[in-house]
């Protein structure tokens, strides 16, 4: 016997009676609030920032004006040119130049501030979103899901992606003693634009 | 030769005096526990969702033949390469395996229990692969050759000079450097040229979902997704307790965790993997190393609910005075203290005393298992088992710590508080709870301890 049919065995004979163990419903709980405002909130909460539009500039304006230094400024969305597009971006090791990576999430959690990303947002480079310095999410209104229920019951993308993440503000830790540090070894920053 | 059980009362009393440590620790995980609360307060709904969470839980380790199967299948569909492993060994070899088909040299990942349980890192550096643990944490806890103290916070028993001493050993930085964020950035730099070169990437795992194949990672800087996406070779390691039934069940989980962990809303980074990148390979080792064992123990077996949020630690007065590496094994604090005598019933007796029996760890735990109780059953186990003498000297070291300590004494005091009413009044009171006897807890049933176990036992096999 293979230790698949063993570990299988052994679970059959041990494990408590089947039919005693029901599965409960799915739970759809909590605040059903969706706006914008609930999920800036939350998005602040976990260190993340909106890159606010001063009068009628551009996303582009606004990235210069947020990050000055930048020299290299990857665009994973067609209507933003940056200095380069994710599609000339072919390994990891060149991802890591990035200074600025600018990407569309499709939905945003406002229990939580959570963007989601996905290899169709990256263009399969799921790297180049930990591997560039800061990141700007472009986000709309409309694609604001309530909260994790909602979220795991509405987005088909849980069901499709190869590779999901949920980004809910930049990289963080504080695993010495215990400072809270923004910008721990994924992205320093990261800034969700309205569109 | 029979192993030696642990002396945790020994390795507790070395931590006590050193008085800065033993502050910072109590301090810190005491202000993990308050977020916790906080993030609690905050949604009228927590109760339920611990119930759910709860009921899911058992509802799956009762069909967890059936949802491993499902898990299998549609990983299989979605191109992943699905391994079983028995034991511990077996993980390392299927692990080595992979790697060496691969010839790779160079292994980065990010914080995993169960590689900790297995001693991965001990099996293939011999075989000449360099393991790289990227959580900043775990890599402080592995130059310095010490095991994590904490599932959650690995270096949490650590002061900013420990970590300056560690890091200016093995990065050159300035031994006298006290900015946190001078160090965290330290491993930053020495971080991304290891990652970048790495051949091969692992990660733990925190829920396997049966209904797409799916497995998901918690986690806050961002280096599991390193780990994962840079080097087109993906382990995951997880055990087989770790599963779901649907993704919708994850909503549950996922408020939950991080909330009780360090009182946050979500980790930084939620990752749901659920097939292989492009051009990229994708495994996962589903690991029993002694859970299905666990799973026919009667009054054990809803130990596997655990989620290993580590707020049971930080709740425990004894944990947060003792260090979680007094233990002298990979799970400390109370889950620890009842996890660990499954795997060696002797090395790990003496665990079971390492608690007060407040019902603290109880009434935090977001899968509800009932953690003082078995607690408990362990001391009524290891009493049958071991001679009586034995017991004796376990129970009055727990008694001489807790009363010798003022300190300790009060934190008990203060976090004593309901769970303890599913105790009977016969299992505070009696010669095996020292703590008992010195002090009138809250009122509890008025019944026999066997008459209890007899009862609740019998209730379960109902239910
Ligand atoms: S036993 Fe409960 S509280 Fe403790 S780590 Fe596990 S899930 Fe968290």
């Amino acid at each position: 016997m293979n230790s698949r049919e063993m570990i299988l065995a052994r679970l059959r004979s041990n494990r408590p009676d089947p039919d005693v163990y029901l599965l409960p419903d799915i739970a759809i709980l909590g605040d059903q609030d969706r706006s914008r405002a609930r999920f800036e909130t939350s998005l602040a909460g976990m260190g993340g920032a909106v890159l606010e539009r001063q009068g009628e500039e551009t996303l582009a304006a606004a990235v210069a004006r947020r990050f000055p230094d930048a020299k290299i400024i990857c665009s994973a969305v067609p209507d933003y040119e940056g200095t380069l597009h994710i599609e000339d971006v072919t390994s990891p090791q060149q991802a890591a130049e990035t200074d600025v990576m600018v990407v569309r999430a499709p939905f945003g959690i406002a229990e939580t501030g959570s963007v989601f990303l996905s290899e169709a947002q990256l263009n399969h480079l799921n790297s180049a979103a930990h591997l560039a310095q800061h990141l700007v999410v472009i986000l709309s209104e409309q694609n604001i899901t309530a909260n994790m229920h909602t979220a795991y019951t509405e987005r088909q993308e849980f069901h499709t992606a190869h590779y999901g993440v949920l980004m809910s503000g930049p990289s963080a830790t504080a695993d010495i003693q215990g400072v809270l540090i923004r910008g721990a070894q994924g992205v320093r920053s990261l800034s969700v634009w309205w569109e | 030769m029979k192993v030696k059980p642990v002396n945790h009362a020994k390795a507790a009393e070395v931590f006590l005096q050193d008085e800065p440590h033993l502050k910072f620790h109590d301090e810190r995980l005491w202000d993990m526990r308050q977020k916790r609360d906080q993030q609690m307060h905050i949604l009228p709904e927590w109760q339920e969702l611990r119930a759910r969470a709860s009921e899911i839980k058992e509802h799956t380790l009762a069909h967890l033949p059936e949802y491993l199967e499902q898990f299998e299948a549609n990983a299989k569909k979605n191109g992943i390469h699905v391994h079983w492993a028995a034991d511990a060994g077996e993980h390392n070899r299927i692990a080595g395996e992979i790697l060496e088909k691969h010839r790779a040299k160079s292994l980065i990942k990010s914080k995993s229990m169960v590689t900790e349980e297995c001693d991965m890192r001990g099996y293939l550096e011999p075989r000449g692969i360099t393991v790289t643990e990227t959580d900043l944490g775990e890599r402080i806890q592995q130059l310095d050759n010490q095991m994590p103290s904490h599932v959650v916070v690995p270096a949490v028993h650590k002061l900013i000079p420990d970590v300056a001493k560690v890091f200016a050993e093995n990065y050159q930085t300035d031994p006298n450097e006290r900015d946190p964020h001078a160090l965290a950035e330290a491993q930053r730099e020495a971080a991304r040229p290891v990652i970048l070169s790495a051949d091969a990437g692992m990660t733990g795992g925190n829920f396997l979902v049966a209904e797409t194949g799916t497995f998901v990672v918690c986690t806050n800087e961002g280096n599991a997704d390193l780990s994962s996406t840079v080097t087109g070779l993906h382990i995951a390691t997880l055990g087989i307790e770790r599963i779901i039934p649907r993704m919708a069940d994850l909503g549950v989980f996922v408020r939950l965790l991080s909330r009780s962990a360090l009182g946050s809303p979500i980790t930084q980074y939620t990752t749901h993997f659920r097939g292989p990148q492009k051009g990229g390979e994708m495994h996962v080792i589903l690991v029993d190393n002694g859970r299905s064992q666990r799973l026919g123990m009667d009054d054990f077996w809803t130990s596997l609910k655990c989620i290993r949020c580590g707020a049971c630690m930080n709740t425990c007065p004894v944990y947060r005075r003792s260090g979680g590496l007094s233990y002298g094994a990979v799970y400390s604090g109370p889950i620890g203290s009842i996890l660990d005598p499954t795997f060696n019933e002797r090395k790990y007796s003496t665990l079971p005393f390492a608690s007060t029996m407040n019902g603290s760890c109880t009434n935090v735990c977001p899968v509800k298992i009932n953690i003082h109780e078995q607690l408990y059953k362990w001391r009524r186990v290891l009493a049958e088992h071991h001679e009586i003498p034995f017991v004796k000297r376990e129970l009055m070291r727990m008694a001489g710590r807790i009363m010798g300590k003022p300190v300790l004494y009060r934190a008990a005091i203060n976090s004593t508080n309901a769970a303890l009413g599913n105790l009977p009044r016969v299992a505070l009171y009696n010669w095996m709870n020292p703590w008992g006897k010195n002090r009138e807890l809250p009122p509890a049933a008025k019944q026999s301890f066997h008459s209890w176990y007899k009862e609740n036992r019998l209730k379960k096999e109902k239910a």
